[in-house]
């Protein structure tokens, strides 16, 4: 099948709620057509997010902990994004890609357990609980949550490459799951790794999952949407 | 009757593999109007949440499954009654949905394009496909004033909370499902709200009247309990939509917020006159929009701004954020006092006066045909309504948070004022006059600052130059 073009996008480390506002920007122009599907990449300073479906006493923070708490409209339960940790935004417009939330979700994991492939590292599904797991005993590598408005989606995985996991089971029941595990890739391979050499792995294997051909965002394009990232930009 | 051009909203096929799908918000009540596309609720599949647009423009006639139901694809979970069709009285509403919708806060500047969430805590888990005739839920309509959710803060906020001993519940969140985040907690303490924070020395007020938090004024969320007044007689009463809501939660916060100081200028129109007399027909013949004075001020507006940055600026904190795009807003009254909304035009500063007259064009027309994204009224850093439109010669405008000035465009009126000529006389003459009043936050801007920043717009527009244009 023919490779579809789309942008990607590396943002380095950015404020959770400037990602947010661009993506729905970024979404905005996808679904008019604007530009085609758009991947971010980003990692986010320590922040606790929480889904239309999170339960209060999911998120148990102790006090003094710096960290900030934001409730979004992605589908899922709390989660918790840090430094060390690859967030992917895939903004597709799902009229080009099937159509189908659960297709997505899949595609999505598998792409994920590419990129872990890549790494040497044997990743699966485990049924009925979204996301990407390590086997035996399992342990939780990385979260999905998804938002489609006019089948575009927003928001998308969280993949823990080298951060310490504790606040996923310290500070919040994340993904509402008690007694999950949470391990990262450096943990699994028992050395450092850098987000960078990961998110080349992971946006070659979005390219081959979902068909796409990834060049970076054009400067002229993305003029257009810094004003939303520039005023977040300054908090 | 409504029912034999009714439309049905069912659950949609969210994939070949999806049969079914959980409902977790309407974000539109019964007996509330929607349009065509226009997001109608959320549903959860998987990990997935999906905005469902509505199929029809019409009334949101009545909500068959409620929030946290899990109902096979194709089930009929609402009926639109179409435009024209009579549409169901307010007592056929469920009564959860009218509930619901109290708890919901929206901004009306759509500032942030935030809906609260007000859910109940409860599983949501799907569970086995229900049939068409979805029960109600038994779950209990949540908290009318949606404060559930303020206990719900980060450490930092807690921590902050804790030294200034702020209660929490009492500060009014801009976060989203109106959460008190951190810059919230510290313009509460700013604004005096604080107990440990002395009144100021100049303030009036008894020290028992100082800015306790329980005496300000009730919120709008307090005022809107779920269970509406009883009318008595020669009294109509019905609810407010989510729209006023959310202008009249704005309105109460950005005077809770800001330090309103009104300024008014005199400014002489004729040069502003002549140069619109004469671009009107090339605008219309050439390119086919119609040039009003809003995009001449706009312009002039935007320019000054340049040499007043502060004036395109935000109090963040204890910091001021100076923006380097001016994002205009322009208020627009919606049709049959349904309403306010103020889209934002970006980066104005790059647009000339054809630009600018088309955008402002553009993004009224989407205002009032409710075709506005969510991007469209985000970002704004400076805003003008123009009341004058009505006849209106003065105005107090409540600034759009989190900016710090508005500009209120008033009526152009001849008026006898009296002109010195060259050789020193004086005499009476007839010139098209406007006020121009500018609502700024003290808190930023001194007054000398806002009169100057007056000043050079009401010489910009005094001497037009279309040269520059």
């Amino acid at each position: 099948m023919a490779e579809r073009n789309a942008y990607v996008l590396n943002l380095g480390v950015t404020p959770y709620m400037e990602a947010w506002d661009l993506q729905r920007s970024l979404a905005s122009a996808v679904s008019l057509g604007e530009i085609p599907d758009i991947v971010i990449f980003v990692e986010h300073p320590p922040v606790i997010t929480t889904g239309r479906r999170t339960n209060e006493g999911e998120v148990h923070v102790p006090p003094g902990a710096e960290v900030d708490l934001v409730e979004t409209d992605r589908g899922g339960k709390s989660t918790f994004h840090g430094p060390g940790q690859l967030v992917c935004y895939p903004i597709f417009d799902l009229n080009r890609h099937g159509r189908d939330v659960k297709k997505y979700c899949r595609d999505l994991e598998e792409s994920v357990i590419q990129t872990l492939v890549a790494f040497e590292l044997e990743a699966t599904r485990i049924e009925g609980l979204t996301g990407v797991w390590l086997e035996r005993p399992p342990r939780k590598i990385c979260s999905i949550g998804v938002h489609i408005s006019r089948w575009v989606t927003t928001h998308g995985y969280a993949l823990n490459v080298d951060l310490d996991p504790a606040p996923f089971t310290d500070w919040i029941t994340a993904c509402g799951l008690e007694d999950a595990a949470f391990t990262t890739m450096a943990r699994e391979l028992g050395r450092p790794v850098a987000v960078n050499e990961v998110r080349d792995a992971a946006a070659r294997a979005l390219e081959e999952v979902f068909e796409l051909r990834l060049e970076p965002f054009p400067a002229d394009d993305r003029a257009a949407f810094t004003v939303q990232a520039g005023s977040a930009a300054s908090a | 009757m409504a029912t034999e051009t009714a439309v049905d909203v069912v659950m949609p096929q969210m994939g070949v593999s999806v049969s079914e799908g959980t409902i977790t918000k309407w974000l539109k009540s019964g007996g509330e109007e929607i349009s065509a596309d226009e997001p109608l609720l959320e549903i959860s599949t998987d990990k997935v949440d999906t905005e469902v647009p509505s199929p029809a423009t019409g009334t949101l006639q009545e909500i068959l499954s409620q929030e946290g139901e899990t109902v096979a694809v194709g089930t009929k979970i609402a009926v639109i009654s179409p435009e024209g069709a009579p549409a169901a009285e307010a007592a056929d509403v469920p009564e959860p949905a009218t509930a619901q919708a109290a708890a919901e806060s929206e901004d009306a500047s759509g500032a942030e394009g935030e809906t609260a969430t007000a859910e109940p805590a409860q599983e949501a888990e799907p569970g086995p496909a229900e049939t068409a005739e979805a029960r109600p839920s038994p779950q209990p309509p949540p908290a009318g004033d949606g404060r559930g959710d303020k206990a719900f803060v980060s450490p930092v906020v807690g921590r902050i909370a804790a030294e200034h001993s702020v209660d929490v519940t009492q500060v009014e969140g801009t976060g989203r499902g109106g959460r008190v985040t951190k810059k919230d907690i510290l313009a509460f303490i700013d604004s005096g709200g604080a107990k440990e924070t002395p009144a100021p020395a100049q303030e009036p007020a008894p020290p028992e009247a100082h800015a306790k938090p329980a005496e300000r004024a009730p919120e709008p969320a307090t005022v809107q309990a779920a269970t509406p007044a009883a009318p008595q007689a020669g009294e109509t009463v019905e609810p407010m939509t989510p729209m006023r809501k959310g202008i009249a939660e704005h309105m109460r916060r950005s005077l809770d917020t800001a330090a309103h100081v009104t300024t008014t200028f005199e400014v002489d129109m004729a040069r502003v006159v002549a140069a619109r007399e004469k671009l009107k027909r090339e605008f219309q013949e050439k390119h086919g929009v119609k040039l009003t004075y809003l995009p001449l001020i706009a312009r002039a507006t935007i320019d000054t701004i340049g040499d007043w940055p502060w004036m395109n600026a935000e109090v963040r904190g204890d910091s001021i954020v100076v923006k380097q795009y001016v994002n205009l807003g322009i208020a627009v009254a919606l049709e049959g006092g349904k309403g306010l909304i103020v889209p934002v035009i970006k980066s104005t500063e790059g647009l000339n006066l054809l630009g600018l007259t088309r955008a402002i064009i553009a993004i009224a027309d989407r205002a009032r045909s409710k075709k506005l994204l969510p991007d469209d009224v985000q970002g704004g850093t400076f805003t003008i309504t123009n009341p004058g439109g009505f006849g209106a010669i003065h105005g107090t405008p409540i600034i759009s948070q989190p900016q710090v000035a508005i500009l209120d465009v008033e009526a152009l009126v001849k008026r006898p004022v009296v002109v010195t000529d060259d050789d020193g006389n004086d005499s009476i003459a007839i010139r098209p006059m406007m006020n121009l009043c500018l609502s700024y936050d003290h808190r930023l801007v001194d007054g000398a600052y806002a009169a100057q920043f007056m000043r050079d717009l009401r010489e910009r527009l005094q001497t037009w130059d279309e040269s520059a244009y």
